[in-house]
């Protein structure tokens, strides 16, 4: 057990970020830290990938000098996967933040459970 | 090949493209180019169905040169193509419903981006249900959400910008659980085709190795879903989001964005894990379970409700329970019911949403149900719409709610573990059911002194036509169910 | 085929009508409606009886394997000849009676609705069908305890409709078990549960009968679940309680009888705890529903309570399992229909005629109305089991089967609460006639004007009246009829 978890140190490394990110989305009544804790936990998941699908000694799989020899580079459905799932999260941030910029300007306040009972105040 | 194997791949891209070309129109020419657009992926998806019924089996649809298992693909069998001709039905009628208010609601100068984020939906909705490749189904899965948030928003005030958020924030904790969980599959299994990870993953089960990380995965996957598709207790967001989005957003999303999650976790149980292995983790119980609860607190808040459109939104918490309920049976015939019971509350939930606009419209606005008294009076055709709603969803026979119910009690009859928790907690949640119901129904049948104005048809043609279209499809559901029941489960068994 | 579906149809489709009908000044067009549909819906059923009885017609599949059947067997002729009868009676009464209440399309609409799923209750060949008609019927019933309007009608209304729903929940649960272990949902003298099953099943399917019995009881007013029904009748329309009452609860005895005779058999129920349990409910609601009545000062309300210990006089017939028994509880069936109407009736013509609701305001009203109230006293003594009324003869078998059943201890219980009960009926149904008739010598005759009910009013409870005596005096058919019945089921 400790010795695979030594061996995929950056496995578990990504797991706790991972977790950490979930926390800060799920638990953060912050918006922005809301949206920090969502790009940490994405980001332990290209992480995770990267790890996954990295393999020691061996190029990024861009052929260069004509070497077509499929030893000579890492898997390249990991990076493909990761940088696929980068535009995802970007654009889902991008979102998000646009979300919040309507809810502060309209309530001056980035906290979410303060918004809520504003809501409830105004009572629409 | 024939030439009907690629309508799938067509519609997927017709949509997308079509959202591309109506951000450039006008809102008139975009709402016309919508119409369009969804009668014609209706029409393809029904020469698909008709195909597949007629081979009677399914088929793979190579995207691109690359063949399995490096190459995407779109898999296409009874069920799906089935699905897909439901789903746009429902999504031109909820928006034929709510067109009017969809006017008023929004600013003029907006309306368009309200047709290009259904086309977004569309599209992304079709590829959840006919990919046959994880990850892509991963990114639509992100495109749903981001459209389904858009569609919240769409009606520019506090309460929907802060549901929006709040959509959001569940949407991506689920979505971030799944796309773990597609990572740890992919690197258990060394793929992302879903017929290659099946046979990968038997192979594991098998095997006995990794078993931990085969159950996480799975846990992962499900629960990331499940709290996509507003499972309880992940169900915070949904009020406020159905609630005071404007209607067609309401109608969509209650009965085809959170079911599209549905569907998706439904063919990776089927499809990706295997149906032997998901039925012996321990996950299965968990949804069960769950299911059951949201069964009973869903209707327990709708009954403490005191606005007709978030009760009817808590309405929806207890159906996705008996969805999942269903699932968590771990039979086919749970499975089937599920099924069914996905297209009896679409077709149930959006002609409820639909008829209640109908009836706060003529009670001066308000939704507090003080206001509603006697407006089935003013509304006629919303009065009579709510009321069939209401029936189907109490389980009366003859519609299609009863139907759903008796196809989960058989299921749960032949369950021997999970056969009395399932039955007791129905009959319990038959009974809320009919108490929130039906109060509404005699509230608004109670004759009221005077207040509000009439509507005649003359002045919304549109809606009640829609609204006898919702009738008449949720009566064809409960009448003549067979047909759709041997659909289902033909389509299940191609899914295996 | 096409009688069956235009006798159940023919009142629905009718009802609908004048529930979308517009709104029309003329009361004298709305009502000419009524009655001609009426009519026509009795000579419906009447010719369906004649022309398809016996034979099975299905309508259309639900699923595969839950078709819609109607079936004309000889209960349903019983159970229909009653309905139309009382129907038609009320009917006509409701033409005078109505006319101080508001809504009547509305009323009518839903009366002849009522009657249509009534019919169709009557007819239904299979459980799916029973259960399809039982939903209906509840929700078609429910516009007539509402009509109203005021918070107390919606409060029973709304009671009325939990009640009735958990009921019908609790047999669609048995509905569920009978599809798996029984041969088929379609109604067939003597069950349809096979042997194997009963063995190797026996236990649940005692439980799943039992919450049947409980479930379909409801409707027919059974403790622990009768809460509903002294709430929900007296609300409505005289005559609308009096059809709740004499023939809508007549749908949970319905029920029971197939579920008991036609689904699971008396040969496997009998002897069981099943029917120990069951019978002790019965016993237990005949007495406190009389005892109910005897205490309960208003008029309708005490014709409420005494219906639900009159139902279970029924129940008891048909719990004893024994020939005798159940031809007793079948002709209480009839008597008590035609008896509670004509009750209910009576109090619905003195409520319209004076305005008085509570018994001891009833003071004299023999004297001004006495055609009414020789009606109201000679049914009474029919409810109380005086012969040469109905009542006695269905009294009379009840007994002897209960006391040649040779059940312990129940065989003179049953008996036993029977007559406590009847006493109590007297107790209860008889001081309207009393003060009635002898006002007592502080009455201020000179006040007296004579206001017997018009002729719309008085020829119905007449009818009535002229029938539940007629049982008594000619029992011979109707028995032999009955009897002939009970050997197959038996």
């Amino acid at each position: 057990m400790g010795a695979n978890l030594l061996a995929n140190y950056g496995e578990a490394v990504a797991m706790i970020l991972f977790g950490i990110g979930f926390g800060n989305l799920l638990l953060q009544s912050n918006l922005i830290k809301k949206i920090i804790g969502l790009n940490i936990m994405d980001t332990a998941i290209y992480l995770f990938l990267a790890e996954k699908g990295f393999i020691a000694g061996r190029e990024a799989p861009i052929i260069v000098d004509g070497i077509q020899d499929m030893e000579a580079y890492i898997n390249p459905i990991p990076s493909g996967l990761v940088l696929t799932g980068i535009v995802v999260s970007v654009s889902v941030s991008a979102l998000m933040l646009s979300i919040t910029i309507r809810l502060y300007r309209r309530y001056h306040t980035l906290d979410l459970d303060e918004i809520s009972i504003r809501l409830k105040k105004e009572g629409l | 090949m024939d030439f009907v194997q690629s309508f799938p791949a067509i519609s997927i891209l017709l949509c997308l493209f079509a959202g591309i070309i109506s951000s450039g129109l006008k809102g008139k020419a975009a709402r016309y180019m919508n119409t369009v657009l969804i009668l014609t992926v209706t029409v393809l998806s029904a020469c698909t169905l008709l195909y597949t019924l007629g081979t009677g089996e399914s088929y793979v649809y190579v995207m691109g040169k690359f063949p399995a298992p490096w190459g995407n693909e779109i898999r296409v069998g009874v069920l799906e193509s089935f699905m897909a001709l439901f789903f746009c039905i429902i999504m031109l009628l909820s928006l034929f419903g709510g067109m009017k208010k969809l006017t008023e609601e929004v600013e003029e100068g907006k309306v368009f981006l309200y047709y290009v984020l259904t086309n977004l939906l569309l599209s992304s909705l079709l590829a959840l249900i006919y990919t046959n490749d994880l990850f892509t189904a991963y990114v639509f899965v992100e495109i749903n959400t981001i459209a389904a948030c858009g569609l919240i928003m769409i009606r520019q005030n506090g309460r929907t910008i802060e549901a929006a958020a709040r959509y959001m924030i569940m949407s991506l904790l689920g979505s971030g659980m799944l796309l773990m969980g597609i990572c740890m599959l992919y690197d258990l299994t060394g793929h992302l085709l879903m017929s290659n990870i099946s046979e990968q993953v038997a192979l594991l089960a098998a095997s006995g190795e990794y078993r931990i990380p085969l159950l996480v995965t799975i846990a992962l996957m499900s629960v990331g879903l499940a709290i996509k598709s507003a499972l309880f207790p992940f169900h915070a967001w949904l009020p406020d989001a159905y609630g005071y989005s404007t209607v067609s957003s309401a109608a969509i999303l209650s009965s085809l964005v959170s079911k599209g999650y549905i569907f998706l976790l439904i063919k990776i149980i089927y499809r990706v894990i295997g149906f032997e292995i998901f039925d012996n983790s321990r996950i299965i119980d968990v949804l069960f379970v769950f299911g059951l609860m949201g069964m009973i607190f869903g209707s327990l808040s709708a009954i403490k409700e005191n606005d007709i459109r978030r009760m009817i939104a808590y309405s929806s918490v207890a159906q996705i329970g008996y969805i999942y309920m269903g699932i968590g049976m771990g039979t086919a015939a749970g499975m089937s019911a599920s099924v069914f019971h996905i297209l009896s509350h679409a077709a149930t939930k959006s002609l409820l949403f639909i008829a209640a606009i109908g009836l706060t419209d003529v009670s001066g606005g308000s939704r507090k149900f003080v206001d509603l008294t006697g407006a089935a009076y003013r509304n006629k055709w919303a009065g009579v719409a709510f009321t069939v709603g209401s029936l189907s969803m109490v389980g009366v026979p003859l519609f299609s709610g009863f139907i759903s119910k008796l196809l989960f009690a058989q299921a749960a009859v032949q369950n021997n573990g999970k056969m009395l928790p399932a039955l007791i907690v129905l009959g319990i949640s038959t009974i809320l059911n009919a108490i929130y119901f039906m109060k509404t129904v005699i509230r608004i049948y109670t004759p009221a002194n005077g207040t509000g104005s009439c509507v005649t048809f003359r002045s919304m043609k549109l809606y009640a036509v829609t609204l006898v279209c919702f009738i008449v499809l949720n009566i064809i559901l409960g009448v003549s169910s067979q047909p759709v029941v041997d659909l289902i489960e033909q389509g299940l068994a191609m899914f295996s | 085929m096409q009688y069956i579906i235009l006798a159940i149809f023919f009142p629905i489709a009718a009802g609908l009508y004048l529930l979308i009908r517009k709104e029309s000044e003329n009361r004298k067009n709305l009502l000419l409606c009524t009655g001609a549909f009426l009519i026509i819906s009795a000579v419906l059923v009447v010719i369906a009886l004649f022309l398809a009885g016996g034979r099975m017609y299905t309508l259309f599949s639900l699923t595969d394997k839950l078709p819609i059947i109607f079936k004309i067997d000889e209960i349903s002729v019983l159970f229909s000849v009653m309905t139309i009868i009382i129907f038609l009676c009320a009917g006509f009464f409701s033409f005078e009676y109505m006319k101080h209440e508001e809504k009547e399309k509305r009323y009518y609409g839903f009366y002849l609705m009522v009657l249509g799923v009534l019919i169709a209750l009557c007819f239904a060949g299979n459980l799916i069908t029973f259960y399809l008609f039982f939903e209906m019927l509840t929700l078609s019933s429910m516009p007539l305890v509402l009509h109203n309007g005021s918070r107390e009608a919606i409060m029973a209304g709304l009671k009325y409709l939990f009640y009735s729903l958990c009921g019908a929940y609790m047999a669609l649960f048995g509905l569920y078990f009978v599809e798996r272990y029984g041969n088929t949902l379609t109604f067939s003298a003597g069950g349809v549960i096979s042997e194997q099953a009963a063995s190797a099943h026996g236990g649940i399917l005692l439980l799943v009968a039992f919450l049947m019995l409980l479930g379909f009881g409801v409707k027919a007013g059974m403790f622990p679940m009768h809460a509903w029904l002294p709430a929900a009748h007296p609300v409505a329309p005289a005559p609308a309680s009096a059809v709740l009452s004499a023939v809508i609860v007549k749908a949970g005895v319905l029920a029971i009888i197939r579920v008991v005779y036609y689904i699971f058999g008396s040969s496997f129920l009998k002897g069981t705890w099943v029917q120990t349990t069951w019978m002790i409910l019965i016993l237990l609601t005949i007495f406190m529903g009389s005892m109910l009545a005897y205490r309960e000062p208003v008029m309708k309300k005490r014709l409420a309570y005494s219906t639900i210990s009159q139902l279970s006089y029924i129940l008891f017939g048909l719990a004893v399992m024994d020939a005798g028994s159940v031809t007793g509880g079948l002709l209480h069936v009839l008597c008590h229909g035609f008896i509670k109407a004509a009750l209910f009736l009576c109090a619905g013509a003195i409520i319209y005629m004076t305005g008085k609701t509570r018994v001891e305001e009833f003071r004299g009203i023999g004297k001004e109305m006495p055609l009414l109230l020789w009606c109201y006293t000679i049914v009474s003594l029919g409810l109380i089991g005086i012969p040469p009324t109905g009542g006695f003869i269905s009294k009379w078998y009840l007994a002897q089967g209960a006391l040649s059943s040779g059940i312990p201890v129940f065989d003179w219980l049953g008996p036993v609460i029977l007559l406590v009960s009847a006493l109590l009926t007297a107790g209860y149904l008889l001081p309207v006639t009393i003060k009635g008739f002898f006002p007592g010598a502080d009455y201020d005759y000179n006040s007296l004007r004579k206001k017997e009910p018009p002729a719309l009013m008085t020829i119905p409870v007449l009818i009535l009246t002229i029938l539940s005596v007629a049982i008594g005096l000619f029992p011979g058919t109707v028995v032999q009829y009955l009897s002939q019945m009970i050997e197959k089921i038996i």
